[in-house]
This record gives C-alpha cells, structure tokens and sequence, in this order.
C-alpha cells in the first residue's frame, strides 16, 4: 500500500476525526440557529431532538392575509442541501400560490433551488407570498382568476377564508391568529 | 380516402399502441441504451458482423461490450493455443481448464452467454496466413467492421493495405498496448454522421429569417392591450421577432451587430417589459444571442457542400451514397432561389415560458413549416431515401458531420508530421511513438526479450530521425514500455476494452462522432489524447 | 515435481503463470513509480494475501470492478448492494443472466466471480451500506464505489472522512469513486482529510430536472410536464399515503394513463410508456462500454494504491465520449469550508468543574477560533443552540451545567457559528 500517511506529516496533527454528525445534519444545525426569524414566523418542533422536521408558523402582519397563522410542515432529508426541504400548507387555505392540497409554488422549492440557498432563503420566500400573492403563476386558479379580475372580490373571499368560510363549494379552514 | 392515407394510418395507430404498453422483454434489457441511439442505432447493431483478431484479454473486453448492447454476429480469427497465462488474465477463458485448447474456441461460448441475440463463431486459423489466399481477403472484407489487438506489425501492414483498398470494405479499427500505455486508430476513408449527438440546443428557429406565420403572429398581437398575465405569457420567440422588427425599423433594416448595438438591443426588450420580473422577457435576453449567431448555414456545414464525393458519379451502391444525396439535396435548398437562403427549419421547439394554447399553437406553426419545406427539399431526393432518414437528416442538418479518414501508417511515414507533432503534443506522440517502436521490436522477438530502453529510443529515432530532439515525456513512456513488453493487463484490457467497443458502436450506428487519429492512454498518469488525426 | 510447479507462493489455486501479465509491472519500477514500491514478491505476498478491499455497488460498474480486482490478484473482496437483478440492467451487468432476474445483485455477482475466477473469495453483503459500521469499513485497505445514489456516495465519503484517526494511520482508508451517465463519466480518488472527498464537489453534480410546480398544474406545454402532474399532484391526492413505487409496472401503468389524458386534453404530444417510466425514475442512460471504462480506471487506482507500483490518479480523471475521446485529468481542490472534511479541529482541555457558559466563553475569548454566539451539539444531544427560541429556551438550563456531566472524555462537540465558515469540532478531554 502506498504511504498516504507520510503525506500528512505537514498538517496539523490535531484531532480532525469528527463526530458521528452527517453533513445533512451540521448543515441543518447551521441554517437553524442562524434563521432571522421576525416576529411574524415562529417555528415548532414536535420533538426537539428531531432538527430536520418542524412546522412553520407565518402571521402577516401586513398585507392581504394579514390577521392569519398559516402553518406549514418542514421535512428535511438526509440529502439535505442537495435535495430541497419539502415544504406543505398544512391547511386548506385560499391562495393563488397554494392549492388544496397544500401543495406551494414557490421556484426555490423545486425548480431553482441551489445547495447554496439555505433555511432562511425558504422562509423569506414563503413570507413573500402572503404578502405578494402572484396571480400569473397559480396553483388555485379560481383564486388567481380573482385577484386578476377583482381584487375587491379577492380580499373579500381570503376574509371568508380566514374565517372557515365557504368560497365556491369550497370549505376552507379556519386559520385567524389566536 | 386513397389507400397511402389509410394505411399511413394504420402505422400510426400501430406505433400508438407500441408506446402506450409496457415494453416487450427486448425493449426493457436494452432500454438504457435505447435511451442514446433509439431503435435506429439498435437496427444497425443488429445486422452488424464483426471480426475480431485474437482473443487476448483485450479483444474479449472489446467484444463483451459488443455482445452485451446487442450485434448482430461477431467472428474470432485467433490461431493461439490457451496459455497459463491467459488463463489469468482473461475473463473469458474458464481458468486453468482452458489451458492447452484453442483460445477463440474456449472465449466464444462464454461472450455468447451475455446476450441470445448475439451469434458468434471462433475461426482457429492464422491470419497472416489468411490473408495470402483470395478466398481469406474475401472473407475478412466482407464483414462490417474488423478489429485488431496486437497484431504483429507486418500483419497489420498487410491487413490495413487490404481494407483500404475498396472504398466498400470494412473500417479496420488497430489496438496496441502494453502495460500501463495504450493506443488505438481507427482506418475509415469517410464516416458520415447524421446523428452526431453533439449540440444540445435546438437549432434555428428563424427569428432573422422569420416565415410568414411567425411575423404575422410577432404583428398581430398588440403587446400593450394584453393584460399582465398574458402580457407575461408571450413567448420569447415571438417577444424576440417583434423585437427585430422594431429595431430593424429603426435602424436602416440593418440587424444588431456590434457589442453596444447587442447590448441597446438587449435595453430595448428590458423596455418591452410591463413588470420587471417577467420572466418570458428574462428568457429573450437570454436566448437574444439567436439574433447575432443564427448563420444562414453553419460554416462547418457549409464546407461540407463543397466536399467531393470520394466516388464521381455517386452511385447508389456507393459508400454513404444516401448520406450524400442528403447532402446535395440540402445544398439544392439552401440555393435555391426561391427558398429561405438557409438550412431547412427542423421543426423542433424548446420549452419556453408560455400558456399551453400558445405553446402547442407556436408549436404547431413551426411543425407546419417544417413539412412545407420538407416537401420542397423532398423533390430532389432519390425516392430510395426513407421519410425517416429525410426527418433525422433534417432534424441534425446544423450539425452533421462528415470525417475523412487516413490509411493505417500513414502518419509514421511522415517524419516532418511526427517531429512537429512532437512539438506541440509531446506525451501524446512521444507515447505513440513508444508504442510504434515497441511494435517493430516485437516483430523480430515477439517474447519481448529485444525491448530495452534504449533498443526502445533507437526505434523512435528511425521513425523521427536522428537529429529530432526527443522529449522527457518518451523516457516515461519507452520506460513503462520496458518494463512491461508483453504485458495485457486486465485494467488496461477493460479500460481499452470500453474504448475500442464505444467507438466501434459510433462506427456502425453513425451517431455520436468517432476518434480519426490516435487515441493514445497513459493509465500511470491518466490521460486520454488524439494525435495524428490531421 | 508437477505438483510443485502447480504450488506458487503457496496458494493452491495459483498456477505457473498465471499472474505472468500482472507480474511485469510487479516485478520492477518504471520511471514514475514511487521509491518506496517494493518490487517482487513482498508487494505480490500484499495484493494477494494480506489486501483487504471493498466494493460499494454491484450494478453497472460493480460488476466491471469485481471481474477486474479478481483479475489484477485481489483475493479477499467484500461486495455491498441492496437491489435486485431488474432485466434492464442485463445490457450492461455482464454478471446476470435472464435466470437472476429478481436475485439480489451481491449475491449472484460473488458467486460468479468465485466459478470464473479459481482462488478469489468474494463475500457478499445483501443490504444497504448504511447496516454497517465503523468497525466494519475499518477491516478493509481500500474501497471503490460504484453507485448511482448521491445521497449513499455522501454517506461513506462522510464515514471515511470521519474513520480518520491521526493516531492510527491504517484508520485512512482510500476511496476510489466512479459514476457514468450515457458516453460520460468520471472517475476519483479520495484520500480522506488529504484530498477533496465527495462533499467537496457537491456543488458540481448536476441537478435533477424539476419543472416549476405551477407549469406542472396549469400551464403544461411538454409531454414531461403531463407525466409530472400525473405522478406529483395527482397520484397523492387519488392514492393518499399510498407510496408511488417505479417498479411497480401497475403505478406507471397508472401515471401513463393519467399522463395520456392530460396530454389529450391540452393537444400534448409524446407522452409514451418509456418516457413516463424515464420522467418518474429519473432513468439515467447506461452502456456496458462507458461503466467498463471508468471501472477500469477505479480498478487500476485501487491496484496502483495497493501495490505502489505507479503513481495514482490526482485527482479527478472526466471522461466525454460523444465527441471523439475528450478526457481532462484535474486536481479537485479541497473546500476550506467543507462541512465533512473541512472545518477547524481542536482538541480542548476542559477543567472538570467548568460549566457550560465558561466553555462558551473560552471559545469566544479564544483568538485562534474567533467565534461569535456559537451553538453546540454531540451525536447525541443538543448541548446549547442559539436559536431557534423554542430550542434556545429548551437548551438554556444546560449553560448552568457542568460540561464533564454533559460531555464525555474524548466525545466531540460540534460547534457552528455565522462567523464560522462551516463548523469547529472540539475533542474534549478534562483536567
């Protein structure tokens, strides 16, 4: 075997052997305990132990949502930042940018996102969407479709929302700040 | 209803039905490869015969990687005798029960294991003794392609001679090695490429030389009475056609040229915008370079047209007579008077930031476009060319290819090639050179036991001439080469192994571009590089 | 004696010559070979009775790497994979036949290499890398990698990287990765902590394609997009928790019906089975001549390190095949804030009665380490993190806890830090 030992002689012989962390999860620890969190987001962890799964909770306190808590659920995997955290609306909410299922178009969650972006770069862009819905890109094209035509209307029925009310056959959940 | 129609008909139903089941057993083993050369590439694997001579433990890596995607039949020509030798280092003998059997013999059955669909064969003769009968020159001219692995180098003189002979012979493909170096050369007078697979992006999409639907579309639409959301659907290409439009006007009919007109003409799209993150208007500042690089003919392919025909007349049995037909009739089209001046549209589309109604619409117009000038490009051509060679043909006219090749020896003739050759690439030819003296060595004592250092050096000096100044890079190379004369080591075996089969597949599907020189290998410090190709 | 001339070097199963190929580079140096390479027989005593290597894939290149480590006079080889023989992997995976189909890769592989090539042990291991541990990996010289997972690549590098002991220069276990995609690939060699590992050159995979979630919904265009919403929006929402499984010809059944019928609806074209079954598996096309090539350069790395007999690949060996032979030989450099190889390292004394905030302090006094609001975990635990606040609050009550009643002698702490470029790992012992 070749002496791949002696090659090191020059470095620092200090302790380099690390622990058994993975790079998914430092990167996690990282990104956590820098967030710049204001004070309309607020992060839950069901098990404190468990850093790579949590909820967001986001509370605009301008804009047309203004008065919600709209709560999302954070999954990282092991693959974290290769892969993007997935992100989903745990409520039924009325959003151009939302669909029924949760689902969240926002370009850094798929398409665009970078290992270079991180946990924070999520949140300010989930932030975002509440306080400028984009209406060219929908998920919930009846939502859409209203914030095109009659923005009056639309401020009407994310009111209604809100509340737990019905738009269109839809029930929507309840989601007003506490 | 005229029965062309119906059964054209027919065909596509046939073909709708393939796609819409799961794949049959032969579609799903070969799939991942299907993957790169579509069932065309798979057809002419499948009727190709090749010949390999020896079945050392190089020449069966070669042939495991022919067998596996699927040949049609392949042909050991080895008179040797197993060696305890080969024994160990070839995968393709059964150990030390080959020992003392004919090798092609014991090989065959195990390269014919990897795939059913494969034939194969073991001749137990010498070649060189072969190639003295007529019935032996006929027989190793009639395959597709025929492949050699330290053949010894008069034999290889005699074999190459041959195949060059006829245009209509095979491609000889010649493989060396010797320890950690290697080389291989491919003898070919022309390989045609029609589906080279080397330039991702979709050709012209005539955004300078618009045709009428594309400019009536770019003036029929008022981009100031959209609303936002469709505002921000436009597609590029037509954001790109107004946009040339507007600054033609504005500019003596004349298109940006230089570097602040390119940038100005950049500013105005910017203009065009009606929020700043439209991201359809991002998409034609980025693909704006359509504008300033969208030659009628790429140069590359205008040479082509005036290449002469290595055979005057063309006739239809002529090597890439169908190829070459193609090519006329694409150079009958872009002259033509009444034609665009350009190659003809392919009538391909990338995804672009738009709704499906205009996508699938703009998608259409240009598939419309694209049969026009098919039908009028398809006049000239000889009836025996399929639909679907004239859509391939087509579909790559910006990037065919068309690679003349050289005579086996050629180059190491050429002592003025070989010392500037040194010159410029030294490790690269100062390794062929190692490998060409080694070979001349080892045809007087084929043990290896005249390779020294210096016998190695002697023999360079006679292909280059005594007074050509020799680099450092051939002490490495003339080094390793005494080393290990004789030397077929299995890494070295399956690395050329995969190399040798790679380009025999590009050989014979003619998709993806074939090495035309020396492709020689250092394994001690891992390099690839092509010399001689000139 | 016949029986004597069969007896070489003691091994029943080695006959006169039959290493005589292998045996002209073992037997004297070239030019560029290390002076430390011990030519003749002690080198050949190594590779074929002492070396000890590891194979991480049995699949494309597995099989390649398997057939040519037997070859070169590797006599002891482990083989990890977790799948099974799928019928197309038989355009490439020479060790399958159509027979294996549904047989675990590991198994089939070693038993054949062990019938083609007399003498050579191949121990199968059916399972996913990640059963295995520290201990495991440490029995081995060497391993070479041939998967097409990134995450199980990330894995091992970040397991060897971690195995390395300053103290224990056997604890360095070289690994040697290859990848091929169509007529590309690329083959490394990774000495942990010394060079660039894989962690390194993340950034430099290529991503997946990902259409935005939005085209997918309401604006398709491409055959692609339909097959998308077949299998991203819709399969979820009909099937609930039902998990997609790729191999499940019934699913992509399923999804290319439901892909059809979009693509009807919005005059797509090109929705077929293939593609449907190339969008959802995110198929990467693979030939037998590429995985040959790159397994041969992993093969001749792992035999080159073993033996010394040459110089090894530094190290990053990129392989295009499209256009003629393209190749680039480079040195990947190392990344300074690599978060499995680089990062500071510092062995710290703690005194036994310091608390937690004391430690915190001392890191920030520290000139050498120049670390503002640091948070601090084990394997095990969160020791103190800044925030999040649910998490600061709930870590607050160690700062008054001593740090010997938290942290074992010898245990590692993992400090990150904005002003840190990726972490600090602090080897704690105590006075």
């Amino acid at each position: 075997m070749i002496k791949i030992w002696s090659m090191k002689k020059n470095e620092d012989a200090a302790a380099r052997r690390k622990p058994k962390t993975s790079a998914a999860q430092i990167r996690v620890q990282k990104d956590l305990t820098e967030l710049e969190l204001s004070a309309t987001m607020k992060t839950h962890f069901p098990d404190p132990a468990d850093l790579l799964n949590f909820t967001l909770t986001i509370t605009p306190d301008e804009g047309m949502y203004k008065g919600g808590a709209f709560v999302f659920s954070v999954n990282i995997n092991t693959n974290y930042p290769h892969e993007p955290p997935k992100v989903k609306c745990t409520q039924t909410i009325y959003h151009p940018n939302v669909d029924l299922e949760g689902n969240v178009c926002l370009n850094i969650l798929r398409e665009d996102w970078k290992p270079v972006l991180n946990l924070n770069s999520v949140l300010v862009g989930l932030q975002y969407l509440f306080l400028e819905p984009n209406a060219d890109d929908p998920l919930n094209k009846d939502a859409a479709e209203e914030l095109r035509k009659n923005r009056e209307q639309f401020l009407q029925n994310v009111k209604t929302s809100m509340r737990g009310g019905n738009i269109r056959g839809q029930q929507y959940d309840r989601v007003v700040a506490q | 209803m005229s029965a062309a129609v119906s059964e054209s008909q027919d065909i596509e139903q046939a073909t709708a039905a393939i796609h819409s089941r799961p794949p049959d057993n032969k579609t799903r083993r070969y799939d991942r490869q299907l993957r790169l050369w579509a069932a065309s590439g798979q057809n002419a694997l499948e009727s190709s015969r090749i010949l390999v001579l020896s079945s050392s433990a190089t020449a069966t890596a070669v042939l495991k990687n022919l067998v596996l995607p699927g040949i049609g039949h392949f042909t050991i020509l080895d008179s040797a005798i197993t060696s305890p030798a080969d024994a160990g280092n070839n995968f393709f003998l059964a150990g030390p029960s080959s020992i003392g059997k004919p090798r092609a013999q014991e090989a065959v059955p195990l390269l014919r294991e990897l795939n059913d669909s494969v034939e194969g064969e073991a001749v137990v003769k010498d070649v060189k003794e072969l190639l003295r009968t007529d019935d032996g020159k006929a027989f190793v001219s009639a395959f597709s392609l025929v492949i050699a692995h330290n053949l010894q180098k008069d034999t290889t003189d005699d074999l190459s001679k041959l195949l060059w002979s006829d245009l209509n012979y095979p491609p000889l493909l010649v493989v060396r090695s010797a320890g950690f170096l290697a080389e291989f050369f491919i003898q070919f007078h022309e390989q045609c490429v029609a589906q080279p697979h080397t330039d991702e992006n979709v050709p012209s999409l005539r955004i300078i030389r618009p045709f009428s639907a594309l400019t009536q579309w770019a003036s029929s639409l008022d981009f100031d009475s959209l609303d936002p959301t469709e505002h921000g659907h436009i597609p590029f290409v037509i954001i790109l056609v107004k946009a040339v439009e507007q600054w033609k006007a504005s500019h003596d009919g004349k298109l940006p040229a230089t570097m602040p007109e390119r940038r100005a003409f950049k500013e105005q799209i910017a203009e065009m915008r009606k929020k700043i993150d439209e991201e359809n208007f991002d998409e034609a500042e980025a693909q704006a370079w359509r504008i300033w690089s969208d030659p009628p003919v790429p140069g590359a392919v205008q040479s082509l047209f005036g290449l002469a025909p290595l055979t005057p007349g063309l006739t239809a049995d002529a090597p890439n007579a169908g190829f070459h037909a193609l090519l006329r009739t694409l150079e009958a089209f872009v002259s033509a008077p009444d034609g665009p001046g350009s190659l003809p549209l392919s009538g391909a589309l990338p995804d672009m930031r738009t709704d499906t109604e205009s996508y699938v619409k703009l998608q259409t117009v240009y598939k419309e476009f694209a049969a026009v000038e098919k039908v009028r490009s398809r006049l000239v051509i000889a009836p025996a060319i399929s639909d679907e060679e004239v859509d391939t043909f087509v579909k790559n006219a910006h990037h065919i290819r068309v690679l003349r090749g050289h005579r086996w020896g050629e180059w190491d003739a050429d002592k003025e090639a070989l010392a500037s050759s040194l010159s410029i690439f030294p490790r690269e030819t100062a390794t062929h050179l190692g490998l060409a003296a080694l070979s001349n060595l080892l045809s007087k004592a084929p043990d290896g036991s005249a390779v020294t250092v210096d016998a190695l050096r002697a023999e360079v000096h006679k292909l280059v001439g005594d007074n050509v100044e020799l680099p450092e890079d051939l002490e490495s190379a003339i080094g390793e080469l005494a080393r290990a004369p004789t030397a077929d080591v299995p890494n070295t075996a399956a690395f050329l192994g995969g190399m040798v089969a790679q380009e025999a597949i590009k050989m014979i599907t003619k998709q993806y571009v074939p090495v035309n020189g020396y492709c020689v290998i250092d394994m001690v410090d891992m390099w690839t590089g092509t010399v001689g190709g000139q | 004696m016949a029986t004597a001339e069969v007896l070489v070097n003691g091994n029943q199963n080695d006959w006169s010559d039959r290493y005589y190929h292998v045996d002209q580079i073992l037997d004297k140096p070239g030019p560029r070979t290390d002076p430390s390479f011990l030519a003749g027989e002690e080198v050949k005593k190594f590779l074929r009775e002492a070396c000890k290597i590891l194979v991480i894939g049995a699949g494309g290149l597995g099989c390649e790497i398997l057939a040519n480590l037997a070859l070169s006079g590797f006599k002891d080889i482990h083989v990890i994979d977790m799948d099974t023989i799928d019928i197309s992997n038989l355009n490439r995976q020479f060790l399958f036949r159509p027979k294996d189909v549904g047989q675990p890769k590991a198994i089939v592989a070693a038993e054949f290499i062990m019938n083609r090539v007399p003498g050579v042990k191949v121990t199968p291991y059916f399972g996913k890398i990640q059963d295995k541990d520290e201990e495991y990996y440490m029995q081995f010289n060497l391993v070479i990698c041939g998967l097409d997972s990134v995450e199980a690549r990330r894995w091992i590098n970040a397991t060897l990287v971690n195995m390395v002991d300053p103290e224990e220069p056997e604890s360095l276990k070289p690994l040697i990765d290859g990848g091929t995609e169509g007529f590309k690939g690329q083959a490394r060699v990774i000495l942990p902590t010394v060079t660039s590992c894989y962690e390194c050159s993340l950034d430099m995979l290529n991503k997946p394609t990902a259409f935005p979630i939005c085209t997918i919904a309401n604006t398709p265009r491409l055959p692609e997009h339909c097959i998308e919403w077949a299998s991203v929006l819709e399969w979820p929402k009909v099937f609930k928790d039902k998990k997609l499984d790729t191999d499940d010809p019934e699913h992509i059944g399923w999804l290319f019906k439901t892909a059809s019928a979009r693509a009807k609806e919005f005059k797509i074209e090109g929705v077929t089975w293939s593609l449907t079954q190339g969008v959802v598996k995110n198929i990467i096309p693979a030939i037998a001549s590429t995985n040959a090539i790159i397994a041969a350069s992993c093969c001749n790395e792992a035999f080159k390190i073993a033996t010394s007999s040459a110089a090894y690949l530094n190290n990053y060996f990129m392989l295009i095949g499209t256009d003629g032979v393209y190749s680039f030989t480079f040195e990947h450099q190392k990344r300074e804030d690599c978060p499995v190889c680089g990062g500071q390292a510092l062995d710290i004394t703690v005194n036994k009665e310091w608390t937690l905030e004391r430690l915190i302090e001392m890191l920030i006094e520290r000139q050498d380490v120049q670390v503002k609001k640091p948070s601090l975990t084990t394997a095990t635990k969160q020791l103190y993190l800044q925030g999040p606040p649910q998490l600061e609050e709930l870590t607050r009550p160690n700062l008054e806890k001593k740090v010997s009643e938290l942290v074992e002698e010898g245990d590692y702490i993992t400090v990150t830090a904005r002003t840190l470029p990726f972490d600090l790992t602090l080897r704690v012992t105590y006075a």
